[in-house]
């Protein structure tokens, strides 16, 4: 790895102003970042650190106000959102494994911008926004917005700084995806279905960002690439099977 | 541009003079002589450099020694005699080359830490993030009831 | 601490020893080479081709030296300097220490940087760049029969194996080896059938990734070397070394502690050979220590293609056999011509067939080098002649366990060589896996979208021959006994195994013995821990040399006129006046041996078989093609199980390794050679959630007679039936038939669909 400065800001102002030159990264868990870099892929010369700037609380209040630094791990034990958002509990416990979700955090995974990763179309079927900070002042946004591309986000010099989601109630919700080759493997494709007045339907994994489907016959119009879990045309087939079975799951969930 | 830190190991306050880019398996090694945490995916996924920082479990292989400073870091080393779940890896032959052996054996301290009484379902779910290239595996998930076992005993 | 008490009536073999490193491996303070530090230490970081196949134009190597703390940058000019014909491989010297005019695979070492910094060293090697001059390459195994792409110029055997002798010297081909077998006339009697059958069967190429990577460590006096290695054949890593430098075999030292992993990867030269040199330039001692990428880049698994056919009679009778296999040996031929012919011969399967024709070809492609992994080629065979196997039973409207036994082989009948079968209890495990599979019982298919299936295979495998293994025993003046033997356990057992071996006969406890690891200087020659041959050959060395021992100490008392059932201290402060002395006895085993003739035939191929099945019970989704596996079960002829303990987890381990071999696993490529998934997160190994949800292991009540006190080797059994009886287990759920590996969801949608 290429040697780089690490910093420790105390303060969301001092982590913005220290990340306001070129080749300056957000460094939240270090899990994605860590990987990226012994891989030779991202080369920063400057990491800043945010976990000194206290963003790691859960409030639930109705809605869930989650801080961005909270850990996955964090996440899916608190009593509050195994009660009030049990599906994300859910899905927390096949993400990856347990030493990640100890380190990794809500906001880095957000940003990260990975498509197969799980929360980015959990939290937009379930109508999440993330509140983001940068020289400007504070902005809101729904968290399917965060994405531009495979690891591209929508961030300019911004950290996300909490995760906002909206009481579920008693809406059904699932979220399901598939592996095809070991059971613990990034996903071929994945579904988020959040039932409803409105029905929110993101899919993620066969394409290059979480995308919200109407239907099943939506899924025809999708531009999805093959990979090394399938290809495009078996990938379109298992969102149709995923589907099915999401919607079936949500409607069937008791909370 | 090396910085001094000071942080617990094993019990003991330690200091070691660390770069922003060294890992804290490799400061470990380096500094400390403790081989029991190693790297071997580099990428956090099989769980040969499980390290305890302020009692919880982490990949050692990506996490940056300098942000160890002031922490409480436990590895497979610490403790003067073999504890339930060492024992437990033994008498039910829970290994074969033990490359991946402390990894496994601090991931279920937690999980019984966490889960006194875990049956097979929660037991593999909770090691799905540790590998066993020999396929120790099933020998692994009787060492992990017998542990409990044990340590309901004590 | 406890001691065991050293002099017991108790049985050692037979026993479940716990294993005597225990202790050491739950404290993590097993010794490994991966955490050897030496003073003054070296790392070295490779340079690697980027491109499959070229003609190296330039390598400029300025801006590495010039990055501070790079101690030196190295290419084969530097080595050529130590070594002037850097060449070396255990069948062909066709391997450079470092590439040499040519690049022949992406990720082949072209450069060492050495630092005592390794992150400095890695950033040096992103300096260094090279011009090719590309050259068409070519990868797949049939295709390279008769390709225009020639990997090498001209062909180098060794000399170490007759049998390549005759192919010294080749130009303009890819084939490294054509063994030929031939028994009766096959294609007359296919002629002469009631029914032929042909298929074709293939699998792809994966890699072993031992947890620990291989890694080497060399440090060098101005006239000797020694050399920490994760090796499994320090006596073999000691012999081609000294070959290299022209030195006697007693001035390079191989020392080998723990392996963390081993399943073939670390065999014959790795990385010894480059550490070597690099120690001898430096002058220091150098580490290279791989990661998990780059072990994808030094030695893989053989990819195949297997064409089978058979005559069979109107009574289900196998009465010809044609068998034509092509194996991707990769740039380098490493040990798979030894793949090619040794498993070769079985191709035919354990089957009693009286016309054999075997053509089994080791092939050069532009891929990363193939060589031993598990199984030995065996479980790319029994993976086309078990899945042909049963394809003929549906056919023929026959149940497939009913058709094995009719052309199994049994005790006493010749094999496809010629040899003889003895103590292969080939009809026992095939009748033990139909209990166990409760195979006369009927099974419910189901009538949903999720189907179920069932599936078993048997297969076999020759203990390859002839080879050798001595060890040595010491008693010492207070009775306490040491084992030296150069056997690499890599978790295995073998330590444990050795010193119940030499338990049983001193009538002491395993756990009371020493076994010192595999150091060149102080433990004997062994050919090498390989091919499940520890436990038969080494097994033996170990009895006759504690034997030898026991006979000694029994000379003394005589000698000494001391009662013959006098204590071992006695002995000794009779014959030194006081606590002094030892006792050492030796013991070498080689078996017999015949060397095939020109068609590949021989009575006495092999001096023991290793026989496994398995069977499974699966569901298959077919909505997705996914495949659950709701029952494994695997069945052994292991012969009398030394530690029934370890025996089970060999078994259960092995299957579980090839579980991953059958459903997950493959190396992938794209159109330039270029490997696409060098890693854990994108090559996917078994883990926790991947286990059958139920899971039989069992050993056959069995003898190998000439195996220490009735046993033999057992690692690489568990691999033989577990990919076929999946595949077969498919057909019996959904109909389709896959003919290539790995099985995944969307080959058996594609097909269902």
């Amino acid at each position: 790895m290429k040697p780089f400065d690490l910093l420790q800001p105390g303060s969301l102002g001092e982590a913005l102003s220290l990340l306001d030159v070129a080749d300056a990264r957000p460094f939240a868990g270090g899990t994605a970042l860590m990987l990226m870099m012994k891989a030779g892929v991202l080369r920063p010369q400057r990491l800043v650190s945010l976990r000194n700037l206290r963003l790691d609380a859960i409030e639930a209040n109705g809605s869930l106000r989650v801080g961005a630094m909270t850990t996955l791990r964090a996440l899916e034990r608190s009593e509050a959102v195994r009660n009030g958002w049990p599906v994300i509990a859910r899905a927390l416990r096949t993400l990856s494994n347990v030493r990640v979700r100890n380190v990794a955090t809500v906001g880095g995974a957000l940003a990260h911008a990975d498509p197969h990763m799980d929360l980015p179309p959990l939290l937009s079927a379930l109508g999440a926004q993330v509140v983001v900070a940068g020289k400007g002042g504070e902005r809101r946004l729904p968290v399917e917005d965060l994405y531009a591309g495979y690891l591209e986000n929508t961030l300019r010099n911004e950290l996300i700084t909490h995760v906002e989601i909206p009481a579920l109630g008693k809406r059904g919700a699932a979220y399901l995806k598939c592996t095809t080759r070991s059971a613990d493997d990034w996903p071929a494709v994945g579904v988020a279905v959040v039932l409803g007045s409105e029905e929110r339907i993101f899919v993620s994994a066969a394409t290059d960002r979480p995308v919200r489907i109407k239907d099943e016959a939506a899924i025809e119009a999708l531009k999805i690439e093959g990979d090394l879990h399938g290809s495009a045309d078996y990938k379109k087939h298992l969102l149709k099977v995923y589907l099915r079975r999401a919607i079936d799951e949500a409607r069937n969930a008791v909370h | 541009m090396r910085r001094e830190i000071q942080f617990q190991l094993n019990g003991r306050d330690v200091s070691a003079q660390v770069a922003p880019h060294e890992s804290l398996v490799e400061v470990l090694q380096e500094n400390f002589g403790l081989y029991g945490a190693r790297e071997s995916c580099g990428q956090g996924m099989c769980g040969c450099c499980t390290l305890m920082v302020n009692g919880t479990a982490v990949s050692g292989c990506l996490y940056l020694a300098t942000l160890a400073e002031g922490a409480r870091v436990d590895t497979i080393e610490g403790g003067a005699e073999l504890d339930a779940v060492q024992q437990a890896f033994v008498e039910s032959g829970a290994f074969q080359c033990g490359f991946c052996t402390p990894g496994f054996i601090l991931m279920t301290r937690q999980l019984l830490d966490e889960q006194p009484d875990p049956d097979d379902h929660a037991i593999k779910h909770y090691l799905s993030g540790n590998l066993c290239r020999c396929a120790a595996y099933p020998e692994i998930i009787e060492a992990v009831k017998l542990a409990a076992r044990k340590r309901r005993k004590q | 601490m406890k001691r065991a008490t050293q002099s017991t009536e108790t049985p050692q073999v037979g026993r479940s020893v716990p294993r005597l490193e225990s202790w050491l491996k739950v404290t993590g303070r097993a010794e490994y080479v991966h955490n050897l530090r030496l003073p003054g230490m070296l790392y070295g970081k490779i340079f690697r081709s980027t491109v499959a196949h070229g003609r190296i134009r330039r390598i400029d190597v300025s801006a590495a030296q010039a990055l501070p703390g790079v101690f030196k940058v190295v290419t084969s000019k530097e080595v050529r300097e130590i070594v002037p014909d850097p060449y070396f491989g255990p069948a062909f010297h066709d391997q450079p220490i470092l590439a040499i005019d040519k690049v022949r695979y992406v990720g082949e070492p072209v450069a060492v940087v050495l630092a005592s910094d390794p992150h400095v060293a890695e950033e040096a090697v992103h300096l260094i760049s090279a011009e090719y001059e590309e050259l068409p390459a070519v990868y797949d195994e049939v295709e390279a029969m008769t390709s225009k792409a020639i990997v090498h110029d001209v062909l180098r055997p060794a000399g170490t194996f007759p049998d390549l002798k005759h192919l010294k010297d080749r130009k303009n081909t890819n084939l490294a080896l054509d063994f030929r077998l031939r028994r009766g006339d096959a294609a007359n009697a296919m002629k002469k059938a009631d029914r032929v059958f042909e298929h074709r069967f293939s699998t792809q190429q994966v890699m072993h990734t031992p947890l620990e990577p291989l890694v080497s460590v060399a440090e060098s006096t101005e006239s000797s070397l020694t050399i920490h290695t994760a090796s499994q054949s320090p006596s073999f890593v000691r012999i081609e070394i000294a070959r290299l430098l022209g030195w006697p075999e007693n001035k390079v030292r191989v020392r080998v502690p723990f392996l963390g992993g081993g399943f073939g990867a670390k065999l014959y030269i790795k990385l010894e050979a480059l550490v070597s040199v690099l120690s001898l330039l430096a002058k220091r001692p150098v580490k290279i220590s791989l990661t998990m990428e780059e072990q994808f880049f030094t030695i893989t698994k053989h990819a195949s293609t297997f064409r089978i056919k058979s005559g069979v009679s109107k009574d289900g009778r196998i009465v010809a056999r044609e068998c034509e296999v092509w194996w991707n040996g990769g740039a380098y031929a490493d040990i798979g011509p030894r793949v090619t012919q040794k498993s070769g011969f079985t191709a035919p399967g354990p089957y009693d067939i009286e016309h054999v024709a075997v053509d089994s070809y080791a092939l050069y492609t532009n891929l990363p080098p193939a060589g031993a992994l598990r199984g030995f080629g065996i479980p790319q065979l029994v993976w086309a002649y078990e899945g042909h196997t049963d394809l003929m039973a549906r056919e023929l409207g026959l149940d497939p366990i009913e058709f094995r036994r009719r052309n199994l082989l049994r005790e006493g009948r010749p094999q496809a060589t010629g040899t003889v079968m003895k103590d292969a209890a080939l009809e026992k495990v095939l009748e033990r896996i139909s209990v166990l599979m409760e195979w006369g019982k009927p099974f419910e298919r189901g009538a949903g979208t999720v189907k179920k299936g069932r599936g078993i295979a048997i297969g076999f495998k020759a203990c390859v021959s002839p080879t050798t293994s001595l060890a040595a025993v010491n008693v010492n003046a207070d009775g306490s006994c040491i084992v030296y033997c150069s056997t690499a356990d890599m978790g295995q057992g073998s330590d444990t195994a050795m010193a119940q071996i030499a338990g049983e006969v001193l009538h002491m406890a395993a756990e009371s013995i020493t076994v010192v690891h595999s150091d060149t200087d102080v433990t004997p020659y062994d050919m090498a821990t390989l091919g499940s041959r520890s436990l038969f050959h080494m097994g033996n060395a170990v009895k006759l040399a504690a034997e030898d021992a026991l006979n000694k100490l029994n000379v003394l008392r005589k000698e000494l006129g001391l009662a013959a059932d006098c204590p071992i201290p006695d002995i000794f402060k009779k014959k030194y006046g006081m606590q002094a002395g030892n006792v050492a006895g030796t013991g070498s085993y080689i078996p017999s041996y015949k060397s095939p003739d020109a068609n590949g035939l021989t009575d006495n191929a092999t001096p023991f078989w290793m026989v496994g099945a398995s069977g499974v019970e699966i569901e298959v989704d077919t909505e997705t093609g996914r495949v659950r596996l709701t029952r494994l079960v695997n069945v052994a002829d292991v012969g009398t199980p030394i530690n029934p303990k370890i025996v089970e987890t060999q078994l259960s381990g092995a299957a579980i390794m090839q579980l991953g071999f059958t459903l997950h696993e493959k190396m992938v490529f794209d159109a330039q050679g270029q490997l696409r998934n060098a890693s854990f997160a994108e090559y996917k190994i078994p883990g926790m959630l991947d286990l059958p949800a139920s899971m039989v292991n069992e050993a056959v009540v069995a003898e190998q007679k000439s195996g220490p006190f009735g046993g033999k080797g057992v690692g690489e059994t568990g691999t033989f039936g577990v990919s076929p009886a999946i595949a077969n287990a498919i057909h019996d759920a959904v109909g389709v038939r896959l003919t290539s590996l790995p099985l995944n969801p969307e080959s058996i949608w594609e097909k269902l669909k």
